[in-house]
């Protein structure tokens, strides 16, 4: 019978691996670079709908990834990526070996035929360039994971009960709650980063999320589907007691689908929301600034996405037109705005170190209103000529690793919320992010809400269904002129980005803001 | 990569075993081996780049069984898959992990049964597509990136417009890649003994491409199922189009008859139209069809038919993940909503949904041949049949028809003022799906018609689709009878799409003006 795979597994072969690795550069014809990524999680999840159990699931995850960067002309990368199983462990490293053959390979074909092309396409073959990496400081690092009740300590049919009692409870809540579905799942994780340059990272961390759909219909068919996740690094302890930290704040799962449930009631009665042909004041909470500064900020200033790396797929970025062209040192927002990444604050974005081993630190993109610096990797780092910022990461160590958000966030301000309302004659109170749509360079969004207030001479008025707000990026950003000291993370458990796609967790979030946009209802 | 006797014979003995646990009342083993290759493409003439960006694969292969139980309150039901191990020993921890997570779910009625239907789909795909070596990988995105630049080095219209011959000056970008897929399952059951396989491969090319002074973009694709039809046609394409692009102009806000592309077609026809053709989003209320099986939601100009056995297309199969024979379902027949995808559960759950005729607007047992389980698949995210993962209803080929087509030219010359629309960008059910509210962006391909000709090319990502789906289905006014296959991410799901297909009005909103000015 093959071996158990677990999280301890890692601590049998990581010392054989760095060996692998560090022999292989030194043998490998014209080998510049290697870097393994391997990962071991342990985990366990279940899904109710409408209280009667449909799924629940104990099991492991184990799979590794390489890069080589390599080749004599004009060294390039190749990639390769395995999920593994317990058949594997007793032969991991030479698995490992083998697939480390097959990304040398793929390098050294690039390399031969990139050089080929650097006369084959003339004039055009000059910004072909050997792929480089950006220094970093070199790290050996061993991180333990957080929590309070280990995600492995709790039995399989205690998260089905859970997940069933609650979807029993919105079902019971109203007689308008058509379809409820809710599912936890919590595990355990440890990824390891072995480079050819010596870098050693062994971080464990746990994951909890739980996650509800409420579908309500009224009395007159109005129908409204909502859906929302708690989530943290955390273990067990998040869904059966929630959790209540500086910036992180949520309920229990149970307290939590309740509120969801709640909110879609209400709405089934409300009207649907107005469209305004011009611009009106907005005042737009912490939760839904969350989707807000994913999509405008977050999204925008992923370096890959404005080298044209994501042209194809995610879009480019219009804070960057060429290396010379773009909106370092410029103005686009108020002075009153500023936003940063940082995976150094708590929630599902939190890391030390990202999976080329680059120690994190914290990434301003906004200061003031100006604009001053993408998130990057190793590589981007080096042609834009700026120090790499540790933001390089995959969901599973099969799959390369992308730039991604790790918490990004609109900066706190010092306005009292409530007085930001107060201060309003006529405009909107959006509450409560939905779903997106941004142009492809991130120039012009549209993104719904789950309830939108009217507000006049200061209070909260008539509440309305199925609204949102829709702006120019730059446009919106310059007329904030108000931004509350109310800071709140919330979790983003379904980023998609990549080919292969890689659907991340992560963390966005922000205080209140008060600006101009274009509020927008139904289709006529 | 693993054979496919291999995975039929761990079946077997998978299923032979699992007749010894005398607490196995019924079982269904699915094995299955994908490998996934892709060269993603990255050039960009005025920043340094690799022009092929990542030559990189994922494999895999393993063993998935779902159990049938005695329990004290009914049949439970558990699921469990082992990765790389066909062998016994893989198929027991499987089996333990089944057993843990068993549950009761009272609107489970049986695993997968014969549905009448035979298997009319085999030997489909070309063997040579399962054998590409890592060097044909690399080579075939470099082949791709040849022909866009060739475009580009050929184009006087570039050479205009570069001082003094220097065209990377020009901000010439090429994205993209090309992705090979790779697929072999096997599956069998207690009550479908005959333990079944099936194999399928195919090439797809998505390239972007742009002319970024001149705010220009285009795209290329190509599909092909043979190895050898591999080129530089993606790449070229592209380019074309993207030089094509220049000049672009700004339109105002509006309503516009518009003539959407195959692109187009198939965003709305994934995010929408598909997503609410199943039995699960009619049983969970969220389809925006909801009440309307046999009733017109579309013009009566329009037929979709989802055709998962046709020899030739890119999605086809030859049965499905859950063991059953793959086929066509009319979703949409003259306007009239006709049919529905679906897998076996959701498949028994609305027959026997005390409110399936509320839901369906039509007693359920009445149209059941219109929703027979045809499309149970356990794709995965990443493309290839997840042993791993539990089958859900998807689209195959998605083929758009009309009963009175027309030619693409014939289409134009109806438009007095109005937009081709070629391709879509982000779009969204945007007050879920039910509303039939969408919104969704134009970012390349797109041209103003005035006066029945094909007048200008509009400046990308000036313009946002505000509007609702059944405006837009409601609205056709001709189709072309030309298809092409078009891309349904990830990519297991294809749309024969009509190369044009005209709607009598959608409205525009003018965004990003500020962009004008930025650069």
């Amino acid at each position: 019978m093959a071996q158990k795979v677990d999280i301890a597994l890692v601590d049998k072969v990581k010392d054989e691996l760095a060996n692998l690795i560090s022999a292989s550069r030194d043998s490998l014809e014209g080998c510049h670079y290697i870097d393994l990524r391997l990962g071991v999680g342990e985990g366990q999840g279940a899904m109710a709908q409408d209280g009667m159990s449909k799924f629940s699931l104990r099991d492991y995850r184990f799979s590794y990834g390489i890069r080589v960067i390599a080749g004599n002309g004009t060294p390039a990368a190749g990639y390769f990526g395995q999920p593994l199983g317990s058949a594997d462990v007793d032969n991991l490293a030479g698995v490992i070996k083998e697939g480390l053959g097959k990304a040398y390979e793929r390098a050294v074909a690039n390399s031969r035929a990139k050089s080929d092309r650097l006369d084959l396409w003339k004039t055009l073959g000059g910004s072909l360039q050997s792929t480089e990496l950006a220094p970093v400081k070199v790290c050996r690092d061993t991180i333990p994971a957080v929590y309070a009740v280990n995600p492995l300590d709790i039995r399989l049919d205690e998260v089905g009960k859970l997940t069933q009692e609650v979807s029993k409870a919105v079902g019971a809540y109203d007689p308008r709650v058509k379809v409820n579905q809710v599912m936890a799942q919590t595990s355990l994780n440890r990824e390891l980063l072995i480079s050819s340059d010596g870098a050693n990272i062994d971080r464990t961390y746990a994951l909890t999320q739980g996650l509800c759909v409420v579908v309500a219909i009224g009395e007159g068919g109005v129908q409204q589907t909502h859906y929302d996740c708690v989530g943290h690094q955390r273990g067990w302890e998040l869904l059966t007691d929630g959790i209540e930290e500086d910036m992180i704040r949520s309920k229990s799962l149970m307290g939590f689908a309740l509120d969801l449930a709640a909110d879609n009631v209400s709405l089934t009665d409300c009207k649907p929301c107005p469209s305004s042909d011009k611009d009106v004041v907005v005042i737009t909470d912490p939760h839904y600034n969350t989707l807000l500064v994913h999509e405008i900020i977050g999204h925008p200033t992923e370096l890959d996405r404005a080298l044209k790396l994501e042209t194809a797929y995610a879009g480019r970025s219009w804070l960057l037109r060429s290396l010379k062209e773009n909106m370092l040192g410029k103005e686009i927002a108020s002075p009153l705005v500023s936003a940063y990444s940082d995976p150094m604050l708590p929630g599902f974005g939190h890391y030390e170190y990202d999976d080329e081993g680059t120690p994190v630190e914290r990434t301003v993109h906004i200061d003031k209103g100006v604009f001053r610096g993408f998130m990057n990797s190793r590589q981007t780092a080096a042609t834009l000529g700026v120090k790499p910022n540790g933001h390089y990461k995959a969901i599973d160590s099969s799959l390369v690793p992308l730039i991604r958000m790790s918490t990004t966030v609109f900066g706190a301000g010092k306005d009292d919320p409530q007085q930001m309302i107060k201060d309003v004659e006529n405009g909107y109170y959006v509450v409560g992010h939905r779903i997106p749509s941004i142009s492809e360079s991130r120039e012009n969004f549209r993104i719904t809400s789950r309830k939108v207030y009217e507000i006049k001479n200061g209070e909260l008025g008539e509440m309305f269904r199925d609204g949102g707000i829709m702006a120019n990026t730059k446009d919106y950003l310059m007329s904030i002129d108000a931004v509350g000291n109310d800071l709140r993370i919330y979790p983003v458990f379904n980023c998609g980005k990549g080919q292969p796609m890689q659907a991340k967790k992560l963390g966005n979030g922000g205080p209140t803001l008060r600006g101009y946009a274009r509020l927008v209802g139904g289709a006529k | 990569m693993r054979e496919l006797s291999e995975l039929k014979q761990s079946v077997e003995k998978a299923l032979a075993f699992l007749k010894t646990q005398p607490e196995i009342k019924s079982a269904q083993v699915f094995a299955s081996a994908n490998n996934r290759l892709w060269t993603r493409l990255n050039y960009t003439s005025h920043i340094p780049c690799n022009g092929v960006e990542e030559a990189k694969s994922t494999d895999d292969y393993g063993i998935g069984v779902q159990i049938v139980l005695n329990g004290a309150n009914g049949n439970m039901i558990g699921f469990g898959s082992e990765e790389r191990d066909l062998s016994l020993d893989g198929v027991k921890m499987a089996l333990d992990k089944a057993k843990q997570g068993a549950i009761t779910d009272p609107e489970f009625r049986s695993l997968p049964q014969p549905t009448g239907e035979k298997r009319t789909l085999s030997d489909y795909h070309d063997p040579s597509v399962m054998d590409i070596t890592d060097r044909a990988l690399v080579e075939g995105g470099w082949k791709i990136l040849d022909g866009a630049i060739s475009s580009f080095l050929e184009s006087q219209k570039l050479r205009d417009m570069a001082p003094g011959g220097a065209l990377h000056d020009l901000g010439l970008i090429v994205g993209g890649d090309l992705s090979i897929r790779q697929e072999r399952m096997a599956v069998g059951s207690y009550d479908i003994p005959e333990v079944q396989s099936d194999e399928a491969a195919a090439i797809l090319a998505n390239v972007t491409s742009m002319v970024e002074k001149g705010d220009a973009k285009g795209s290329g694709y190509s599909i092909h199922l043979k190895l050898s039809d591999l080129d530089d046609e993606a790449g070229s394409e592209a380019a074309a189009n993207a030089i094509g692009s220049l000049d672009g102009v700004r339109l105002p806000s509006g309503d516009y008859p518009v003539i959407l592309g195959p692109q187009p077609v198939g965003e709305l026809l994934s995010n929408l139209i598909i997503r609410s053709c199943t039995t699960g989003a009619f049983y969970s209320q969220q389809s925006c069809f909801m009440g309307k099986m046999g009733q017109k939601v579309a013009s009566e100009k329009l037929n979709i038919v989802d055709r998962g056995n046709a020899r030739g297309l890119i999605g086809s199969r030859g049965i499905t993940c859950e063991g059953l024979p793959t086929g066509e379902t009319t979703l949409i027949k003259d306007g009239v909503l006709s049919g529905l995808l679906s897998d076996w559960y959701e498949y028994q759950r609305i027959l026997n949904d005390p409110k399936g005729g509320e839901k369906l607007g039509v007693n359920p047992g009445d149209v059941r041949q219109a929703l027979l389980p045809r499309n149970g698949f356990r794709f995965g995210i990443e493309g290839g049949r997840n042993f791993g993962g539990r089958p859900s209803a998807s689209a195959t080929n998605v083929v758009f028809e009309s009963p009175s087509a027309s030619d693409f030219g014939s289409l134009v010359r109806q438009v007095k003022k109005g937009i081709l629309v070629g391709r879509l960008w982000y779009t969204y059910p945007i007050h879920g799906l039910r509303a039939g509210d969408f919104t969704s962006t134009l970012t390349a391909d797109s041209y103003l018609i005035e006066d029945g000709e094909v007048k200008a090319p509009i400046k990308v990502n000036t313009l946002r689709i505000n509007d609702n789906i059944a405006n837009i289905l409601m609205g056709i006014r001709g189709m072309t009878a030309e298809t092409r296959p078009t891309i349904l991410w990830p990519g297991s799901q294809i749309a024969y799409a009509p190369v044009g297909m005209m709607v009598d009005k959608v409205h525009f909103e003018a965004i990003a003006e500020f962009m004008d000015s930025a650069y």
